[in-house]
């Protein structure tokens, strides 16, 4: 083989070749196999359906059970939080004095606000009843 | 299914004698004539018969030399076929028809070969490595040494470069419906050219 061959050398030749009659047959195919394939795609669109209404019936009601669950949903934790700031600081002691157990500790917590005025709203005592109740106790007998 | 039209492509049984005069007439069956008949359903499957007459040695072809294997060309020509007839009522003329079949042939050839290429695990050059066996060995490939060291000079291109050498060279197609077609520009097509001639040239003056 020549060693500089160059491409223009070399005759253009199509060097593949199809068996006898190929390209008679093959528009016959291509038909045959087309056919085939748009009866393919009616049969699949055809059960496609059949199975979606069949399968309507309980999309519906499993879309009717997810309806009835949204609509009953608990209320959020956050909102409770919210609906707390509404009350009153008033309606929170007067809960507190009725329902709240007053503990020990409580009283040494109280002891940490020494020197801190203590408003008479939060105290929710009039001066009068405060001094009774100082008369009535004797605090330095109060072990805390 | 009720309610909604249903086409289907019924094949035309004609006799042997028949088949080259439906060649010759179907070549010369104009693109727009070809799309008119299509769009109404009673001339739809005369107008797809013609139409497969008219492109089926282009497409062939367009393939074969990529694919090599005739039964591979085969079978995804008809893939292409299919395609046709499956959009061909979408086709909306922006392109000429011709560059939308090229179209679809060039990328039903390049998925192929990226999905044999994937199938196989192997690397490019072992589907090269088979397809120049496939040249040298098979019944359906003939030619002399010089034809056979060039097809082989051809496969050792990347298929994009395969497919631009093969467009020029052996279809002598114009670099402007190239690039219609490839959807790449002018410039980079000649370029891409070039530089496969080289290569090819390069490979020739090796023993």
């Amino acid at each position: 083989m020549k060693k500089d061959l160059k491409l223009s050398d070399i005759p253009k030749h199509n060097v593949f070749q199809v068996p006898d009659d190929y390209f008679d047959r093959l528009p016959m195919r291509v038909m045959a196999r087309t056919a085939a394939v748009e009866r393919e795609e009616v049969t699949w669109q055809t059960s496609f359906w059949q199975r979606l209404r069949l399968a309507l019936p309980a999309l519906a009601l499993l879309l009717l059970f997810a309806g009835i669950y949204v609509l009953h949903v608990p209320a959020q934790p956050e909102e409770q939080a919210t609906n707390l700031t509404t009350v009153s600081d008033a309606q929170i002691v007067e809960y507190l004095s009725t329902y709240a157990t007053v503990e020990s500790s409580d009283f040494a917590e109280l002891s940490s606000l020494q020197g801190q005025e203590l408003t008479a709203e939060f105290m929710n005592i009039s001066p009068a009843s405060a001094a009774e109740e100082l008369e009535y106790y004797r605090l330095d007998e109060i072990d805390y | 299914m009720r309610g909604c039209a249903v086409r289907q492509a019924q094949p035309l049984f004609v006799t042997k004698g028949t088949t080259k005069l439906l060649l010759i007439i179907s070549a010369t069956v104009e693109d727009k004539e070809l799309l008119e008949k299509f769009a109404h359903p009673e001339s739809r499957n005369l107008a797809y018969n013609q139409l497969v007459r008219k492109y089926q040695q282009k497409v062939y072809w367009h393939i074969r030399k990529m694919v090599i294997d005739h039964d591979d060309a085969d079978d995804l020509t008809q893939e292409v076929f299919i395609k046709i007839w499956k959009n061909l009522e979408n086709f909306r003329q922006d392109s000429q028809l011709y560059t939308w079949i090229y179209r679809i042939a060039t990328n039903e050839c390049l998925s192929f070969l990226s999905s044999k290429k994937r199938k196989f695990f192997l690397p490019i050059n072992d589907i090269t490595a088979e397809l120049m066996e496939k040249v040298e060995a098979s019944p359906d490939i003939a030619g002399d040494e010089v034809q056979l060291k060039l097809q082989k000079a051809i496969l050792r291109l990347p298929d994009k470069q395969r497919l631009v050498f093969n467009m020029k060279y052996f279809d002598e197609m114009k670099y402007e419906e190239m690039s219609a077609i490839l959807g790449t520009s002018v410039g980079a097509l000649k370029a891409s050219y070039h530089l496969a001639v080289k290569k090819i040239e390069e490979f020739l003056k090796q023993d």
